[in-house]
């Protein structure tokens, strides 16, 4: 058993976790992009002024994504502005995929988010230009939002874990208590924060009005007219660095344990109550992180009376995370893939008879196919199974020695049975 | 019925000649990784008891799960009274007259006995119950077989033993005439266990055809007329039990010969290790105390066993002992001198405590982590296994071949196994391997070899002697009478909370503890006086 390699090898490709993973994604996605073809194409065939080739036309649109802009210029336009939109998505995902990774569901994204938007435009725009470098406000306003969707965070975890209370109940409880502690603190300090000088009085002041925003290392030069910043990157490597915490330090090493057996872990010494609350703080801090990367850009319009309405953004974080199998590198991948599909389905209403839910549509019977890809990964499992011949021998089972043994020891014992004429 | 129950067990089966009621022909099925069963035969006569004797992962539940159509063979072909048939799905089975006794009772604890037995194939007519028709049946049946039961008992009330007879009385009431059951002793007395054979013994002299699945040799000598052996999915071979002994029997399902008693030396009981005193712990079911007012000692170098029938607050006393569950005011546990009672887990574990679990699937092991990662679940942060936050598995891979090795751990992928895809004998090998090579000074084993095979149980009870010959203090938790008798230096009984008894395992017998775990005899305090000393 000492020579793992050569065990490991005998793992046929379609029986690897990870290649089956992936399999898994792939097959979720295209059934999702198949039903709403189909869809189109129902659309098409029942209706009067809507031609039949329309419903191609739709689903090339939206496969094109950032492409579907038409010119190279504008191609790369869109592209800029679809990685940056897909920043916040990317840590709302890793925010959902660490909490389910410590067996818990943080459906409280979108109140973290709204939390770490809050806290880092309130420092962004309180602190007055040229009272300290520019830098250091972006970086005590990054801190501050991330910092409350940690706190905000923590609730759901403390009641969870000191009093057993269901995390998901919690967080939707904190979800619009944020949503309208936000609208509150905004409308009670309106003069300092809406955005009063472009008459958007939904919104509150851009970032860039105070002269803080994200650095971007010309990277909106390279996607000439794009809002793209850094944030993108910080995303990623936030992402990794999560990735590296959960496979390779002690302290990923018990969240894990604690989410795939709590029992065990408590069993094994770990103090689970307090990996379940850090868990959920962490969870907290990475979404509301993306709030504060987005709204730090400097140029985007945060709509300030979220008493309406939940971000979807913190929603999305769950088929992020669900279509990268919590993978946190995966995350990174399934948050651009939605972006992109997002992306390509707002082309749709100008270029096409359809409107741009479609591409809702899709993303929504993606996620529901990810529903069974443990079902899928059991297909595979199968028939590599088929296809590849059994090993002769049983590994698991007893081992070769004994087998001498059993053989001066069987002749007397099957004539005893033989007798009895079994052998046919 | 009268002259089967007394029919000597070695006079041939006067089924000898009677048809075959079941045959299973070569049949084949695979896993990925694994043939569980090749080209098996088994050919069941009609009024026979046809025992099936193989190890953990032998390839009798797959077996048992291709009659009964939870499975589909590959090769091979099923034949009843002679007409080949396939069998789908439990439907199917039922059908055809296939019962099966699971291991673990299919039964709904909310629901009277009466309710249990007619569920699924309710009498009714336009969806209302005939329950009067029903109950007639039912009773008719329970007096011509011999199954007390109390037809308006829930089963969440009633004694395990009533669980099992509720369930025969199911397999009667679907007019099954096959009837298989798995391992059904496991959970029982031993004065429950001699019932059962007698109830065994009567169905076949009733006609029914009986599988009896188990790796207990004791009593497929008692019960059994034939035994088909099964070794590593291959069919060693059929008997007729008469012809042979329980050593030939053990040889041929191991496939080497094996020692049934334990060799150990005699104790030397050495310093206190474990000191209880007054422990209690509130029951979550009823009022009573789970554990009422318990004191023991445990010294190094000495096996002390709690025996006990399941339920009778083992569990929660184990786990207030190592934490998992908070003890009453007015409990003391001392370790090797220091007072623990109100310590963590971690405490314990890093203090000279090392806890075999009960139930290695829900505390024993994080399936979804691998055999590596399992071994040093209580040992991650230690200096050796991390630096500076992370975890060198370098030092964890090498840890856990180390062990794997020397405890003889077999897994399809050694160290990189996800501990989920391992037999239950080897995952319980892992927890052992883990739990001894920990440095300790007791060991706390709840029923380390449950649901293992001989050959299994044999090492683990050598790896736990040699512990206590190392100087460790033992406190093993079974419910196996022989496990206790065995291996135990002195025997504590626990009954309804409560210590009951303290024998020494060279004067007893099975039969007086089997008296004390059902709470007909208990000692005083006085004559029990040594678990004070």
């Amino acid at each position: 058993m000492r020579n793992t390699a050569t065990h490991t090898e005998k793992v046929p490709f379609f029986r690897k976790p990870a290649v089956q993973s992936i399999v898994a994604s792939v097959i979720c996605i295209f059934g999702g992009l198949l039903v709403g073809f189909l869809v189109l194409l129902f659309m098409a065939i029942f209706s009067k002024d809507i031609p039949f080739s329309e419903a191609f036309k739709g689903i090339l649109i939206v496969l094109s994504g950032p492409g579907a802009a038409g010119n190279p210029k504008d191609i790369l336009f869109t592209c800029g502005n679809m990685l940056f939109t897909a920043t916040p998505l990317i840590m709302t995902g890793l925010s959902v995929s660490l909490a389910f990774k410590t067996g818990l569901f943080n459906i409280g994204a979108p109140g973290q988010y709204l939390m770490g938007a809050m806290g880092s435009l309130l420092v962004a725009l309180s602190i007055p230009q040229g009272s300290m470098p520019a830098w250091l406000i972006w970086t005590l306003a990054f801190l501050t939002g991330t910092l409350l969707g940690v706190v905000w965070g923590a609730i759901p975890g403390f009641f969870k874990a000191k009093f057993n209370v269901n995390e998901v109940i919690v967080c939707i409880l904190t979800n619009w208590i944020a949503a309208n502690v936000v609208s509150w603190v905004f409308y009670a300090n309106q003069e300092a924060f809406v955005n009063f000088a472009e008459t958007k009085t939904n919104f509150i002041r851009k970032t860039i009005s105070n002269g803080v925003s994200t650095a971007t290392f010309g990277l909106d030069k390279l996607f000439a007219g794009s809002y793209l910043d850094v944030s993108i990157l910080i995303a990623c490597l936030i992402a990794v660095l999560l990735y590296v915490m959960l496979n390779k330090t002690t302290f990923g090493y018990e969240l894990k344990a604690c989410g795939y057996n709590r029992n065990a872990a408590k069993y094994a010494g770990m103090n689970e109550k307090r990996n379940i609350m850090l868990s959920m703080a962490i969870a907290g801090g990475l979404a509301a992180c993306g709030a504060a990367l987005w709204c730090l850009n400097g140029q985007q319009d945060f709509k300030w009376n979220t008493y309406q309405a939940l971000p979807n953004v913190g929603f999305n974080g769950i088929p992020a995370a669900l279509l990268a199998s919590n993978n946190p590198i995966g995350v990174i991948f399934s948050a651009l893939f939605l972006r992109y599909i997002d992306t390509g389905g707002s082309y749709l209403p100008g270029e096409t008879a359809f409107n741009e839910y479609v591409s809702q549509l899709i993303i929504a019977v993606i996620i529901y196919f990810a529903g069974f890809s443990k079902f899928i990964k059991d297909f595979l499992t199968k028939r590599s199974a088929k296809k590849t011949p059994l090993p002769p021998k049983a590994p698991e089972r007893l081992d070769p020695e004994p087998e001498p043994a059993a053989d001066t020891v069987q002749p007397a014992e099957v004539p005893a049975g033989g007798k009895e004429g079994e052998a046919k | 019925m009268e002259n089967t129950v007394t029919r000597p067990a070695n006079a041939p089966a006067p089924a000898e000649t009677a048809p075959y009621v079941i045959e299973m022909r070569n049949i084949t099925k695979e896993f990925p990784g694994i043939i569980a069963n090749d080209n098996i035969t088994l050919q069941l006569r009609r009024g026979e008891i046809h025992a099936l004797l193989g190890e953990n992962g032998a390839g009798k539940s797959t077996l048992m799960s291709v009659l009964f159509g939870l499975y589909q063979p590959e090769k091979g072909e099923i034949y009843k009274d002679g007409k080949k048939v396939v069998i789908n799905n439990p439907n199917d089975a039922n059908a055809l007259g296939i019962g099966m006794v699971h291991q673990h009772f299919k039964l709904v604890d909310v629901f009277s006995v009466l309710d249990n037995i007619i569920l699924g194939i309710e009498p009714n007519t336009l969806g209302f119950l005939r329950k009067k028709e029903a109950r007639k049946r039912v009773m008719e049946l329970s007096e011509s077989y011999g199954l007390n039961v109390d037809p308006d008992a829930l089963v969440e009330d009633i004694t395990v033993g009533m669980q099992q007879r509720t369930e025969i009385l199911k397999m009667l009431y679907r007019n099954n005439e096959i009837l298989i059951f798995d391992e059904p002793t496991a959970v029982l007395t031993p004065q429950e266990i001699t019932e059962l054979m007698h109830i065994m013994k009567g169905l076949a002299a009733e006609g029914k055809s009986i599988l009896f699945i188990s790796h207990k040799l004791n009593e497929i000598m008692e019960v059994a007329d034939r035994c088909t052996v099964l070794r590593k999915g291959k069919y060693v071979g059929t008997v007729n039990v008469a012809d042979v002994t329980k050593e030939q029997l053990s040889a041929m399902m191991v496939g080497r010969n094996v020692k049934f008693a334990v060799d150990k030396d005699p104790a030397k009981p050495g310093e206190v290790m474990l000191d209880i005193e007054h422990l209690t712990v509130k029951s979550r079911l009823h009022k009573k105390n789970a554990v009422n007012d318990v004191s023991l000692q445990v010294r190094a170098g000495e096996i002390v066993c709690i025996a006990g029938i399941d339920g009778n607050g083992q569990s929660e006393f184990v786990a207030a002992l190592t934490g998992l569950e908070k003890a009453e005011p007015g409990s003391k546990i001392v370790l090797d001198g220091a007072d623990v009672t109100k310590k963590t887990i971690r405490y314990k574990n890093t203090h000279g405590m090392s806890h075999i679990p009960e139930d290695r699937h829900k505390h024993g092991l994080v399936l979804d982590y691998s055999l590596e990662e399992n071994i040093v679940l209580q040992r991650y942060f230690e200096p050796d296994f991390q630096k500076a936050g992370f975890i060198r598995f370098d030092k964890v891979r090498e840890y856990a071949d180390g062990l794997i090795e020397k405890f003889d751990v077999r897994s399809g992928q050694g160290a990189v196994t996800p501990a989920r895809s391992m037999s239950g004998g080897n995952q319980q090998k892992t927890i052992i391997a883990r739990e001894l090579d920990r440095p300790h000074k007791l060991l706390v084993a709840v029923q380390p070899t449950r649901g293992l095979d001989v050959g299994a149980i044999e090492f683990i009870h050598e790896q736990i002697v040699a512990t206590r010959d190392a100087g460790s203090a033992v406190l093993l938790i079974s419910l196996e009478l022989d496990e206790v008798m065995n291996l135990s230096d002195r025997i504590l009984v626990m009954y309804e909370g409560e210590i009951v008894g303290e024998f020494d395992p060279k004067t007893t017998t099975v039969e007086e503890l089997g008296l004390y775990m059902a709470g007909a005899k208990r000692q005083t305090k006085q004559e029990g006086g040594s678990e004070h000393a």
